[in-house]
């Protein structure tokens, strides 16, 4: 809990001096029958590829969806022109 | 060469009806099992090399991951539609899949038959050849002792009652594969023990049974003389009847 937290604390600081949120936009696929799915959602560590590729495997597994590949990393700026084309998973995981 | 042929002819009579139908055994079974081997791998290969259901999803979805413009909404719904049409479709395939299968039943079933009727074939081919080498081949032969004939491959001939006895001893030493001596052979007609009877007796009784069905064809076909052993009926012992 305390290394949770620490983790969490660590994150804060590393995301705050850059002074805005960090989102990802990622592709995911669920089996049986295909489904796909493209989607934006919001960073809480470091604001890298990698790192968005390390927080959303579990973010999405929780909920049967497989991550695909990461397209990229962006701030506020680019968050209204992916709104339209997330659709229902914009923001949702 | 004629010198040559008699001993030929009989060594190939004894030893190659035997020899071919060990061989036509082998044959079949290696035939056999031959085809069902070839048929199995074919569908073996058949089945491996047909795209499974999941090809068409593991394409979509490399459609979907290589192309980063793909993100609207109506484009991943359209990949998905693609994907589901695609997986209807393999579904078609497995029927094919099995259709493929009775087919390669029905090569395997055709192919065992075409290879056993070609070994019987052969078999038959050898049959006959070996008839017309031999002129008369013994199907049956029935001796009717009460009526005092013998049928051979239905042809009858009246034997004197002493004709009779030698012919059944021989008929029924030929069941047991023994060959007898012509003593024995007076031994068993007359009841009297072998040490006491002479082997001329029961050569004259040959001579007497010889005679009486036609000399020298008949000792060829029928009554052989194995040197320093005896007597024997030179058939197969399945065709001999007695009634």
């Amino acid at each position: 809990m305390k290394h949770g937290l620490s983790l969490l604390l660590v994150g804060l600081l590393a995301a705050s001096p850059a002074g805005a949120a960090c989102y990802a936009d990622y592709k995911a696929k669920r089996d049986d029958p295909l489904r796909l799915h493209y989607g934006v959602a919001e960073l809480r560590g470091a604001c890298t590829t990698e790192n968005a590729a390390n927080e959303l495997l579990p973010r999405l597994a929780a909920d049967d969806w497989q991550l695909l590949n990461i397209l990229g990393v962006f701030e506020d700026a680019g968050l209204e022109e992916r709104r339209d084309s997330a659709g229902d998973y914009f923001l949702r995981y | 060469m004629p010198g040559l042929r008699k001993g030929e002819t009989v060594r190939e009579t004894t030893s190659s009806a035997i020899e071919a139908r060990q061989w036509g055994n082998r044959v079949v079974l290696a035939g056999i099992i031959a085809i069902v081997a070839i048929l199995a791998m074919a569908a073996a290969i058949l089945f491996l090399n047909l795209p499974d259901a999941n090809a068409f999803n593991a394409r979509v979805e490399r459609l979907f991951v290589e192309n980063d413009t793909l993100t609207g909404q109506a484009e991943v719904k359209l990949l998905e539609i693609l994907a589901q049409s695609g997986t209807a479709f393999s579904e078609t395939l497995d029927s094919y899949r099995f259709v493929i299968f009775v087919l390669l039943v029905f090569a395997t079933a055709l192919l065992i038959a075409a290879v056993a009727f070609l070994v019987m074939l052969v078999a038959l081919n050898r049959r006959m050849s070996l008839i017309e080498r031999q002129g008369i081949e013994v199907n049956t032969l029935m001796i009717a002792r009460d009526q005092k004939t013998v049928l051979l491959n239905n042809f009858e001939f009246k034997l004197t009652d002493a004709a009779i006895e030698t012919l059944a001893v021989l008929a029924e030493a030929r069941m047991d594969d023994e060959v007898l001596s012509g003593a024995e052979i007076e031994a068993v007609i007359s009841g009297r023990s072998a040490e006491q009877c002479d082997e001329a007796a029961g050569a004259t009784r040959i001579k007497r049974l010889r005679d009486s069905l036609g000399n020298q064809m008949i000792s060829e076909l029928l009554v052989k003389n194995v040197a320093r052993k005896g007597y024997m009926l030179a058939i197969d012992k399945a065709v001999i009847r007695m009634v």
